[in-house]
């Protein structure tokens, strides 16, 4: 790593500054200035102190900082910013980027290496921006032959279905970008999408060696699809609901891994073989099919493919913690928001500063909801990583073979036992619960 | 066609040139080469079988060379294989003699079954007719194929084929192995072929 | 068709079923070769290997270089190996030149030879380990291999392509201490490869994917006469530093591992096994060396050969039985130089195994052949 200094001019350093005054100046007008206006404008003002709060209103912010809690917490309750920030992408991204980071170092040290190292001060923590910037300066070459329409969209549907899978899972109670009746079967709708925009990437891509990973996608995809969902059923069984909220707030005492211990390992396997990671990763196959239906992507095409892919698979862990592990259950770890905050402010000797409305910003429970659920995510996405540093690929006669044979025998001794269970009385009305 | 003794052995007077033999100077025994007594044995027993036709090359330790002629190859090749119990080549190369106007091509057949024979190597070595203006495949530059007695010379074979511009007949893969399929040049291990610059 | 085919090239039909795929020079499964595998569905129907992609003329360049001259480019067809890729030659060149090596310089050698065996089957194990997609096993041996190249740098000055072994024994004396430092090093290693059991070989979706694939039998193996790990796989007991013991293997104690399946577990498994082997040879013949003593036979700067006489030499290599055939005719440079090399002879295994196997099986059953691309073009 050498850094060759250049000549110091001061007329260039001069302009350099210049430089960045325009660009920040511009960004802010050209940018910042709508976003602001269209937060302020768009977003449902809330009503505070009987009085509707109008932007100018909320600009006096600059003077008293306090004033800008109510509206922060207006506009948390608000779906934009549950769509975008804390239960959905911006919460799922940031997991994705640390899980991406966290696989890299891992993978190393059981490969004895350093991994990612210099980029950043601390071990290499800005790597995945450099990559981030690196793809998006890269030059998107598609074949000559491809079918353009359908090759340029299917990145973006790639990502599109991540994230419509990302927003059904519910991280605390209350805190779900989707909340519908029926979650599970919306789930299953949209993870059974995937292969169909895999196929539609490989096909358009006009060449052998996506073709190849294409179909060997789709094989896969779809025969870990029907182990996939009867290993769920156990626990919908158990629950009496398809809503995940409510199978998840019904583990309140016990997670269903407990008495469901095949039906979390099948579901593991088959999560595994859907996210494509090794032991399953044939549609990628590097040494046999270059890299299978991502051959022809590059540039960002490629960078949005594999956001996609993290996001699938934190939404994957979540959706196994959601059924198996107890989802944001655990116990109240978060200290309660101290009271005297709420009516008498914060006294510092003479002056005290008023109680400040709008505080607290997050109640306990989903603080608490909040810390389990990420903790046992990441305890999952850990499993997840491991199996990339021990295991070779399996080969596609024998993944189809574990698909459709063992994998829904087992599902369905998973789904005898929870009916075992349920007519036994140990569970369900009248049982342990 | 007469194939000449290249390859004396490294001590006195071979046996087959008939001059008298003379006591070497620097060694104290007598004029017979001492050969090795195993590899002796398995020359004369091709001497044996096929008398005129070859010619014993040398006996050395662990080494019996036979230089037979184009003809007659792909018969001693058989005894070899079939009377003596070698059973695959262990390489196929050419040596361009443009003096003699001869190729030489030279197989070296071992082992792996008969114990008795596994330091052996049988050098086995025929000519070729060499023109001054290959055309490779079509002109009179042509050995009968080894592949049928030893099937593991199918590559080397082809090398020696697109190397020299020997072509073998019989062989069923005659093609380009090692060089560009565009090459158009004389065959690269020839005498007459100059690498650029030397 | 009017026109005649020049010889050396053939017509192929394209059928609407077989699908030909390039397994191509710029393929991550296909190292420095081209594969031309015509598929149905997952099965490969036909397979053509075209080597040829890094020819490089070494025999031709042989004959242009005299003798001593001639060691650093022949080394080249295998850089992690070069020292067996030598030994033949050196070998053929000391007996045409008349030259009594000194026992050091043999011990050095066949040291020199055993390391260098060993850090050629810890590369080609990355690369099988990454042929089938296990990254681990691409990492730990070429991080383990560190510690061997490390002593090799010692011994010679350079981490490959050694250019250490020259007709009249060896280049350079071994450094002061390196008899501890090499003990050291290969005790720790030792201890290394044995734990490749738990992680690889071990491994049930290793074996799953490679028991039973890409079956050589015994009598094929010998018909088609491939050598090395290939052979023993397959049943045959063979190996030159017993069979034909060249330098001091004679007073060394050498055991030959021999499995009888012959498919590509097997293979994959037979030179993890040669390693541990060497690595007593080493400790053997570190005990046996002699502790001082000339190392190199000086010769005259332009050695000339005495007579017409060719010489046929070979050595057991990291890939099987390299063989050297030096033709000379009494001037400086040597008349014809052909190298034997293991590789291109398991060439010929390769497209009989992959008739019939799945598409699937095709990196581990190629890279199971011990095969080194660079070698078998020259």
């Amino acid at each position: 790593m050498s850094v060759i200094a250049p000549n110091f001019k001061l007329s260039e350093f001069i302009k350099s500054l210049l430089d960045n005054v325009f660009w920040i100046i511009l960004i802010l007008v050209l940018i910042g200035l709508p976003a602001v206006f269209m937060i302020l404008f768009v977003i449902e003002l809330p009503v505070i102190d009987g009085e509707l709060l109008t932007p100018f209103l909320a600009l006096t912010w600059m003077a008293d900082p306090s004033r800008i809690l109510p509206v922060v917490q207006a506009f948390m309750a608000t779906d934009i910013f549950r769509v975008m920030a804390f239960p959905g992408f911006g919460f799922a991204a940031l997991l994705a980027a640390a899980t991406i980071f966290v696989e890299r170092k891992m993978l190393a040290k059981l490969q004895l290496r350093v991994g990612p190292f210099y980029c950043g001060k601390f071990e290499g923590i800005l790597q995945l921006m450099g990559d981030g910037l690196k793809l998006i300066s890269k030059e998107i070459i598609i074949p000559a032959k491809a079918d353009k329409p359908i090759f340029w969209a299917a990145p973006v549907l790639f990502v599109a279905t991540a994230a419509a899978f990302v927003a059904f899972i519910p991280v605390a109670p209350g805190w779900v970008v989707a909340d519908v009746e029926m979650g599970l079967l919306g789930v299953f709708a949209v993870i059974g999408f995937f292969p169909i925009i895999t196929i539609l990437s490989a096909w358009s891509a006009n060449s052998k060696f996506p073709f190849i990973g294409g179909i060997r996608a789709l094989f896969q995809m779809v025969s870990f699809e029907i182990p996939l969902i009867l290993s769920l059923l156990g626990a919908v069984m158990l629950t009496g609901s398809l809503n995940l909220s409510e199978i998840a707030a019904s583990q309140s005492s016990f997670p269903w891994i407990v008495f469901l211990p095949i039906g979390a390992i099948v579901f593991f396997i088959t999560m595994l073989a859907e996210l494509e990671r090794i032991p399953f990763d044939l549609p990628e196959a590097e040494s046999e099919i270059v890299a299978g239906w991502l051959t022809e992507l590059s540039g960002m095409m490629y960078g949005l493919v594999q956001l996609g892919t993290y996001l699938k698979l934190y939404a994957f862990a979540g959706l196994f913690v959601v059924i198996f592990l107890g989802g944001w259950n655990g116990p109240m770890v978060v200290p309660p928001f101290p009271e005297e905050l709420l009516t008498k402010g914060i006294e510092m000797g003479p002056i005290v500063a008023g109680p400040f409305p709008g505080l607290p910003l997050f109640d306990q429970e989903m603080l608490n909801g909040a810390l389990w659920f990420v903790l046992k995510t990441v305890a999952v996405i850990f499993f997840i990583l491991l199996p990339r540093g021990v295991f070779p690929r399996i080969r596609v006669d024998m993944l189809l073979n574990l698909g459709w044979t063992k994998l829904i025998g087992l599902a369905f001794v998973n789904i005898f036992i929870a009916l075992g269970l349920l007519y036994a009385g140990v569970l369900g009305p009248g049982g342990l619960q | 066609m007469s194939t000449e003794t290249e390859n004396p052995p490294t001590d006195a007077k071979p046996e087959v040139k008939t001059p008298p033999p003379k006591p070497a100077p620097k060694k104290p025994e007598a004029a017979p080469v001492e050969m090795p007594a195993f590899e002796k044995s398995i020359s004369d027993k091709i001497v044996e079988k096929f008398g005129d036709k070859i010619e014993v090359g040398f006996v050395k330790e662990d080494r019996v060379r036979i230089n037979v002629g184009r003809e007659n190859v792909h018969e001693v090749a058989e005894f070899i294989r079939d009377g003596l119990n070698y059973d695959h080549v262990e390489s196929v190369s050419g040596v361009d003699y443009p003096q003699d106007n001869e190729i030489e091509v030279v197989y070296h057949i071992g082992s792996y079954t008969e114990s008795s024979l596994a330091r052996q190597v049988l050098v086995l070595a025929t000519r070729a007719q060499r023109e001054t203006n290959p055309i490779p495949g079509n002109d009179a530059t042509k050995l009968p194929t080894l592949r049928d007695v030893f099937y593991s010379v199918e590559f080397h074979e082809r090398e020696v084929f697109e190397m020299f511009g020997v072509f073998f007949e019989g062989h069923p893969d005659n093609r380009r192995l090692l060089l560009p399929e565009d090459w158009a040049d004389l065959p690269p291990l020839r005498k007459d072929f100059a690498i650029k610059g030397r | 068709m009017t026109f005649t085919l020049p010889p050396g090239l053939a017509l192929q039909k394209v059928d609407e079923r077989i699908m030909t795929l390039n397994v191509g020079p710029q393929h991550p499964g296909s190292g420095h070769m081209r594969i031309i595998v015509q598929i149905d569905g997952d099965y490969i129907v036909a397979c053509d290997p075209d080597p040829g992609y890094v020819h490089r003329g070494e025999e031709k360049m042989a004959e242009y270089r005299n003798y001593i001259t001639n060691i650093p480019h022949l080394e080249r067809p295998v850089i992690h190996d070069s020292c067996n890729v030598l030994y033949p030659y050196v070998l053929g060149a000391e007996e045409l030149l008349g030259i009594e090596v000194p026992e050091r310089a043999k011990y050095v050698r066949v040291i020199a030879s055993e390391l260098n065996r060993c850090i050629y089957i810890m590369y080609w194990l990355a690369i099988y380990g990454i042929f089938l997609g296990h990254s681990t096993m691409f990492m730990w041996p070429a991080g383990d291999r560190e510690l061997l190249i490390d002593l090799m740098e010692k011994m010679t000055g350079a981490r490959v392509t050694h250019a250490h072994f020259v007709p009249g024994g060896v280049r350079n004396d071994l450094p002061p201490n390196f008899e501890d430092v090499c003990l050291r090093q290969v005790n720790y290693f030792e201890k290394r490869i044995k734990e490749y059991a738990a992680v690889f070989y071990d491994n049930p979706i290793l074996i799953s994917r490679t028991q039973d694939t890409g079956v050589l039998s015994r009598e094929d193996a010998i018909r088609y006469g491939t050598t090395g790990s290939v052979l023993r796989a397959s049943g045959v007991d063979y190996d030159l530093r017993v069979k034909e013991p060249y330098d001091v293997y004679d007073e060394l104690d050498v055991h030959t591992n021999v499995m009888k399946e012959g498919d590509s577990y097997a293979r994959s498994r037979i030179p993890w096994l040669d390693m541990i082997e060497s690595c007593n040879i080493i400790r053997q013949a570190l005990q046996k060396m002699p502790k001082s003593g000339s190392v190199r036979v000086k010769l005259k700067p332009n050695p000339k050969t005495k007579g017409l006489e060719s010489v046929y030499k070979r050595v057991e290599s990291g890939r099987g039985s390299l063989g050297c055939y030096i033709v000379s005719d009494a001037k400086t440079e040597p008349y014809r130089v052909k190298l034997s090399v293991p590789s291109f002879r398991n060439l010929i295994a390769l497209p009989n195994l992959l008739r019939g196997e799945k598409l699937g099986n095709m990196p581990s059953v190629y890279w199971s052949l011990n095969y080194w691309p660079v070698e078998a073009d020259r």
